[in-house]
């Protein structure tokens, strides 16, 4: 049975760990969780790999540790992509239908398709996504094929996701040092926003925050669609830092301080509530302020937010949004955080909830996004596969190699 | 913007990005997964050839040579014939029956023919052969047990000795010490009939067998005086006559256990031996437990 499958390593090189699913792919296109690996991060700041052997030692950990799990071997890996050298572009073209009696063909189609995805990028820049908004037939929305529609100018947009090649080479070669193939890169806001919100939530609107420890990803649905999204470089690890910084502790110190007592609203009103660094009465240990403690990361994580909404600019708002904010990632544990995001953009805010029946192992926000990745990943197969089989080398030779 | 609009140039896709890297920039483990490709790869070459190469034999040699495929000349002679038998037969009777051709290969023997030829005697129920490679045979042999001995003619004018088995089989029996043909009784009152090279098997034997085999144990002495058993009355009135060196006629009927029958045998004889010195003509045990008719003669019997 198992010869006719095909394993899937879903990869997630994060700033803190790096984690791997292994997906088994069968004939009938669903999927089986056979394997999961798991290792701290190293060489990666921000979602960027700034040593390459140290990012390859535990990424390569981490998917052995994966296939050993699951004892099989990875044929392909959809890896996710993060970082602050991501960026965002909207771009839209028109095309006449050109046929005489307005009705839209395939031709037509295609060509305002190529359009919209024809913007030159800057020098060293590369596509990761291009994400398409509805079509639109004379001004009106339409469906996802317009072909055999009456009008006379089809509108169609893409959000255009790009990154600094050598940054995404970079993670492609860890991953490649493996001696796999990457078969699809996908951005860790779609990956973990598929997971967080069902298609009802993203056709009324939905805002998917998962925040990770180096970066803060996010991804707006509108009309059931990623309309935007974005990163900011700022995660979990930042409220460490000011932890340090304001407490004047270490920096394993001030994580045990935020994971402890850290709130992203403050509740303590007493300022003589203290609270010990340990707590285990030893030499060195000390007493803080519980309520300076959540001033530090509610002041960190309402900034965050801040700019979350910013960047978001004015297509972003309470009537674009009606399913709310979902919250993920590592720092979406810190309590009250759901409270302060709906401070912030004035609408509900939850934390993400994966879907029922998940094993306990992975039923973990920080596990969002590897779990994206295959989900995301294998909807997208199609689309992907057409455009990769056209570039990439997929003869029987190059499986074997790919494949051991 | 119409559609005459001159095709952009494609955005550069990561996809363009390539992907391949030299092994010395991989990871142990990468170049260890690397390298089974290769192992892997060259497994399959290798098995692909040698698939290859045997098909390419196998019809050339249709081509040129079929009978090669075939023949078992190229096996190595049988060396050894190794026996196992429940009776007498030995070594000696095993070679000249089967009489193989010196340097006969263990792969050219016709194991059926072999053993039709093994059972063709009678005197084996059974013949198991196997092969045991390289070059050894092995016989394993069910014989039969004689029960009477009968003089006939088969082939020419002389009168042989034949055995009788309890299933009836007439065979020429080899291997049999002249003490034990000697003490089987000679058969009487049968007609042979040919079928082949032998006899058709003798019906009743079995019911024979069961009586010598119940007065062997249980009068040993005297029923080493019988000479003669006779089937002559076993179809018409279901009796079997016996001749001993006492009494010239001793009728056993076959629908009363034989056990009985012999108890009271030796309870005449030897109560008639003890009042009456007279010799006895016959016994007739066939008629009952409650009567025996016994006749006497005046003169004393005499046997061949």
């Amino acid at each position: 049975m198992r010869s006719k499958a095909r394993f899937i390593g879903a990869v997630e090189i994060g700033t803190s760990k790096v984690a791997v699913l292994i997906g088994e792919m069968v004939r009938d296109g669903s999927v089986n969780l056979i394997g999961f690996g798991e290792c701290q991060s190293h060489g990666v700041i921000k979602g960027l790999v700034t040593d390459f052997k140290a990012a390859s030692d535990a990424t390569h950990s981490a998917l052995l540790a994966a296939e050993q799990s699951a004892s099989v071997k990875i044929d392909e890996v959809y890896l996710a992509q993060t970082g602050g050298h991501l960026d965002g572009f909207y771009n839209q073209a028109s095309v006449s239908v050109s046929a005489a009696d307005n009705k839209v063909s395939q031709v037509d189609i295609e060509t305002a398709c190529r359009l919209a995805k024809s913007k030159a990028l800057p020098e060293g820049r590369t596509v990761v996504h291009h994400i398409r908004r509805p079509f639109q037939l004379d001004g009106k929305m339409v469906g996802p094929n317009p072909d055999h529609l009456h009008g006379e100018r089809l509108d169609v947009g893409y959000w255009t996701v790009h990154g600094l090649e050598s940054a995404i080479a970079n993670s492609l070669h860890v991953v490649r040092g493996f001696n796999v193939l990457v078969g699809d890169i996908i951005l860790s806001s779609l990956a973990s926003g598929t997971m967080m919100t069902t298609p009802q939530d993203r056709q009324h609107g939905a805002l998917v925050i998962d925040i990770g420890a180096g970066t803060t990803d996010y991804v707006f649905y509108q009309d059931g669609s990623p309309h935007l999204t974005g990163i900011v470089p700022v995660g979990g690890g930042h409220l460490t830092n000011d932890l340090t910084l304001g407490l004047r502790v270490t920096e394993g110190q001030a994580e045990k301080l935020k994971i402890r007592h850290g709130r992203a609203l403050v509740h303590t009103r007493e300022k003589s509530d203290k609270v010990w660094l340990n707590g285990d009465f030893a030499i060195g240990d000390r007493q803080f302020p519980r309520q300076a403690i959540e001033l530090i990361t509610e002041a960190r994580v309402r900034e965050l937010f801040e700019v979350v909404k910013k960047k978001l600019g004015p297509d972003f708002g309470p009537e674009a949004c009606a399913a709310g904010v979902f919250l993920t990632g590592g720092t979406a544990k810190l309590p009250a955080i759901a409270d302060a995001a709906t401070k912030v953009f004035g609408i509900p805010a939850q934390l993400g909830e994966l879907p029922p029946g998940m094993d306990e192992k992975l039923n973990r926000p920080q596990h969002a996004t590897v779990l994206g990745l295959l989900h995301f990943g294998l909807q997208n197969r199609g689309g992907a596969n057409e455009e990769a089989g056209r570039r990439r080398p997929r003869g029987f030779i190059h499986k074997l190699f790919a494949g051991s | 913007m119409s559609n005459d609009t001159p095709q952009s140039p494609k955005a550069r896709s990561w996809r363009d990005i390539p992907q391949e890297i030299a092994p010395r920039r991989m990871s142990s483990v990468g170049r260890r997964r690397l390298n089974m490709g290769f192992v892997r790869t060259a497994a399959m070459v290798v098995t692909v050839g040698a698939m290859g190469w045997g098909g390419f034999e196998i019809w050339q040699t249709l081509q040129q040579d079929p009978q090669r495929l075939t023949a078992g000349n190229e096996s190595r002679p049988v060396e050894t014939i190794n026996l196992q038998s429940n009776g007498v037969l030995d070594d000696a009777w095993l070679q000249e029956t089967l009489a193989l051709a010196p340097q006969t290969g263990l792969m050219e023997l016709d194991l059926y023919a072999l053993r039709t030829r093994l059972t063709a005697s009678g005197q084996v129920r059974t013949a198991v052969l196997v092969r045991e490679f390289p070059a050894t045979l092995n016989v394993t042999l069910e014989e039969r047990s004689p029960v009477v001995r009968m003089n006939a003619k088969l082939d020419g004018p002389d009168t042989r000795t034949f055995l009788v088995a309890q299933d009836g089989t007439v065979y020429h029996g080899e291997g049999y010490g002249p003490q034990l043909v000697r003490s089987l009784p000679w058969l009487g009152g049968v007609r042979l009939s040919r079928e082949g090279s032998g006899f058709v098997p003798i019906e009743g034997i079995a019911q024979l067998a069961d009586l010598l085999a119940t007065a062997r144990g249980a009068m040993p002495d005297r029923f080493a005086t019988w000479r003669v058993v006779s089937l002559e009355r076993l179809s018409a009135d279901g009796q079997i006559l016996v001749q001993s060196a006492q009494v010239p006629e001793i009728i056993f009927g076959v629908r009363e256990d034989f056990y009985s029958q012999i108890a009271r045998l030796d309870l005449i004889l030897e109560e008639t031996s003890r009042r009456t010195t007279v010799p006895l003509h016959s016994i007739d045990l066939s008629v009952g437990a409650s009567q025996v008719p016994v006749a006497f003669n005046q003169i004393a019997p005499s046997f061949p």
